[in-house]
């Protein structure tokens, strides 16, 4: 065990690695002249685990709860560690454990909200999705669009536009809202949606193509033909090198096929 | 890093005689998300101050003024409501409020002037130009760094060559490709190896950043905090073209006639059902321009001081790069890749449909056009101008802005898919006119070590 273990904090595979092994070599000496700086021990872990070096990671993230097991980051470091390799149980463990000591640490609150969803807690990952999301000044579209798989359709919807209003007209999130929109049979706020992201863009044609494909679905064989015409308008008002490319050919023939006409 | 509310007036309005020395700038300026009628001054000092920019279209008139609200020694502000295609004079700070009569009776400036003028901590004039309108072509050229900040010769070197090179010639604006402050992306760094170093570059030219490795140990992409967050102003509402990602770890702009893509390949999501891989075919589906360019930093291919045949190598990011975003942009008819992480310079034929490990690749079926694209040699790369799917692309590794491979354990720089590979320091300049893309590597020595043409029609 003992030789696994010093086997696992040298790291066998920086060989896989060649551009760590300055830092590791850096570190590497750091430890030579303050063997009991726990610190240290913690750095290469993460150095390690940043390259998803699991072994050698949590072999020096033990060796540093051994030296300080209080020390800053490392419940947080031995959660990612833990839910990367798919133990989300003992993830909890430590993530508890580092927003016990340290509230406010944002990633460790966004680990743990992932922790929970991993384990099926949909109410508790919930709550630290919206503790995080709180917190965050900037937080990533990936925060609101894992929050909203976690919610029922209406809530995930007006989740994702809390994003959309934060973080402006994010194409991710607007995907995500129509699908649900759909799935809800809300085919008017979804074609609303699309209308939106249609003037927003420097390229119409697709989006009305979805809004046409959208009232199609629905049965709104009328309104789909229009938008589809619609479709066929803006690319007409392209210029004739962006119509004669290979895709845009091939929307307009689909568009023609569906029912839209030229203006 | 988000703005804080600029506040554009007329008039030098901001003069604070009191403050002019008691404050030293100490980074900076530079310049962050240029738009055709918008630029983000940033800059920082000693000591909090107010954050103000005068600026004007002639060097003894800085009539114009915007500031951000209260008082920082981190300064970020949007100049808007500027001409596209303009060049621009400025200076910052309040101790610029009031232009000096020295200055002010200047009418030309020697380049050795405005060196001394340029120097960090001093209040200075320095110029910058706004993009021109977009969508119609304009002559650009842009100087492409991966892996520069070593803080060493070498990077010094790069440098050099380069400002020789480009002599007169305005850098339009200038990508880093990732790993661009050795060895942790502190903030520290990031001074010594950016700042510090390119302080001239900074002050008259935009520049755009991807996120390297190296970076990465001092940032979060999901937070979108740490020092390369703090450091860049990005644009996540599409301020500069292109759609909105709603994040600062991958972001387009357009500039003229050509669309350019960041993507994040070491820290945000790369699953085919990820936020990014979603954001980029919106995206790459809703421009109109001639060119698209995309740059990040882990390479598809490589056979450098990394390999992309190795799972192992890089947490596999290179083969999600490969395998998962290259078949979008080549759906979406990228033309030029640009990334590091291996620190040589490695370039392809033009391709198409290689996403396996390098024993797969097949030139009849993956080399789209086997001439080296070259005008004085076999002829430049021939490609349609509307956006055609999967006509081929051209990959560049060009990650060796701050260092080499070592020279007595030479990496291999055998993957199949590039025409050449040379194992030398060095930086990457792409000019633009019209529908013609010109690309040099050039060495530290400042030797043109490969050169290509893409014509489109």
């Amino acid at each position: 065990m003992l030789a696994l273990v010093l086997i696992g904090l040298s790291g066998l595979s920086t060989r896989a690695h060649p551009e760590i092994e300055d830092a590791v070599a850096r570190i590497n000496a750091q430890i030579a002249a303050a063997p009991g700086e726990a610190a240290l021990y913690l750095e290469r872990g993460e150095l390690y685990a940043r390259h998803e070096d699991w072994i050698a990671a949590e072999a020096n993230y033990l060796r540093a709860d051994e030296l300080s097991p209080h020390l800053p980051r490392l419940a947080m470091l031995r959660g990612a560690l833990s839910l990367a390799t798919g133990h989300a149980t003992e993830a909890k463990t430590h993530l508890d454990q580092a927003l016990t000591r340290t509230p406010d640490d944002l990633e460790a609150l966004i680990l743990r909200a992932r922790t929970h969803a991993t384990l099926g807690a949909r109410d508790a990952a919930r709550l630290d999705y919206d503790a995080a999301l709180a917190r965050a000044s900037a937080p990533a579209p990936d925060l609101f669009l894992e929050r909203a798989a976690l919610l029922p359709a209406d809530a995930a919807i007006r989740s994702l536009d809390e994003g959309i209003a934060r973080l402006g007209s994010v194409v991710t999130l607007h995907l995500r809202a129509l699908a649900l929109e759909e799935s809800l049979g809300r085919i008017d706020a979804a074609a609303a949606r699309l209308d939106r992201l249609a003037a927003e863009s420097e390229r119409r044609e697709s989006w009305l193509k979805r809004r046409g494909d959208l009232l199609a679905r629905a049965g709104r064989v009328a309104e789909a033909r229009a938008a589809y015409s619609a479709a066929l308008a803006a690319i007409e008002s392209l210029p004739e090198w962006l119509r004669a490319a290979p895709d845009t050919v091939k929307l307009t023939a689909e568009l023609a096929r569906f029912g839209g006409t030229r203006p | 890093m988000k703005l804080r509310l600029a506040l554009p007036c007329l008039g030098l309005l901001f003069a604070l005689p009191a403050l002019q020395s008691a404050t030293t700038i100490i980074r900076g300026p530079y310049l962050q998300s240029a738009a055709p009628t918008s630029m983000v001054v940033r800059w920082r000092t000693d000591f909090a101050e107010s954050s103000i920019v005068n600026y004007g279209t002639e060097r003894a008139q800085l009539t114009s003024s915007a500031k951000a609200e209260g008082i920082s020694a981190e300064h970020i502000v949007q100049l808007t409501g500027l001409k596209p295609g303009t060049k621009y004079f400025y200076s910052v700070g309040p101790a610029a409020a009031k232009v000096p009569e020295t200055i002010k009776a200047k009418t030309e400036t020697t380049k050795a002037t405005a060196e001394v003028e340029d120097a960090p901590g001093r209040a200075a004039i320095n110029t910058f130009t706004t993009p021109p309108p977009v969508g119609p072509a304009a002559p650009m050229r842009f100087w492409v760094l991966g892996d520069p900040g070593t803080k060493n010769a070498v990077q010094a070197a790069v440098r050099d060559a380069y400002y020789n090179f480009t002599g007169t010639r305005a850098t339009d604006f200038w990508l880093i490709l990732g790993d661009n402050a050795y060895p942790d992306g502190t903030d520290s760094d990031y001074q010594k190896a950016i700042f510090e170093v390119y302080p001239k570059t900074l002050a008259t030219s935009p520049l755009w950043p991807a996120l390297g490795n190296h970076d990465g140990k001092s940032a979060n992409s999901i937070t979108q905090s740490g020092v390369y967050y703090d450091i860049f102003t990005l644009p996540t509402r599409a301020q500069a073209g292109g759609v909105a990602s709603g994040t600062e770890a991958y972001y387009s702009f357009d500039y003229a006639n050509a669309h350019f893509v960041c993507l994040d390949s070491h820290d945000s999501d790369r699953s085919p059902d990820g936020a990014m891989l979603q954001w980029l075919k919106a995206d790459l589906a809703a421009t109109s321009r001639d060119w698209i360019i995309a740059y990040f930093h882990h390479p598809p291919y490589t056979k450098g001081t990394h390999d992309s045949d190795k799972d192992t190598d890089s947490g596999a990011r290179m083969n999600d790069m490969r395998a998962v975003f290259l078949p979008v942009l080549e759906q979406g008819g990228v033309d030029l890749i640009l990334t590091g992480h291996s620190h040589v310079y490695e370039r392809s034929w033009l391709l198409d449909g290689h996403y396996g490990k390098s024993p797969t690749f097949d030139a009849t079926q993956h080399v789209k056009q086997k001439v080296t694209g070259r005008a004085d040699g076999d002829g430049v790369y021939r490609k349609p101008r509307a956006r055609t799917p999967h006509f081929g692309d051209i990959n560049i590794v060009t990650g060796s802005a701050g260092h080499a491979a070592s020279a007595t354990k030479p990496p291999a720089l055998n993957h199949p898919a590039f025409y050449l590979a040379i194992n030398e320091a060095g930086s990457t300049v792409v000019d633009i006119t019209g529908l013609k893309l010109d690309v040099v590597f050039l060495n530290d020595k400042g030797e043109k070590r490969d050169w290509f043409t893409i014509v489109k029609e």
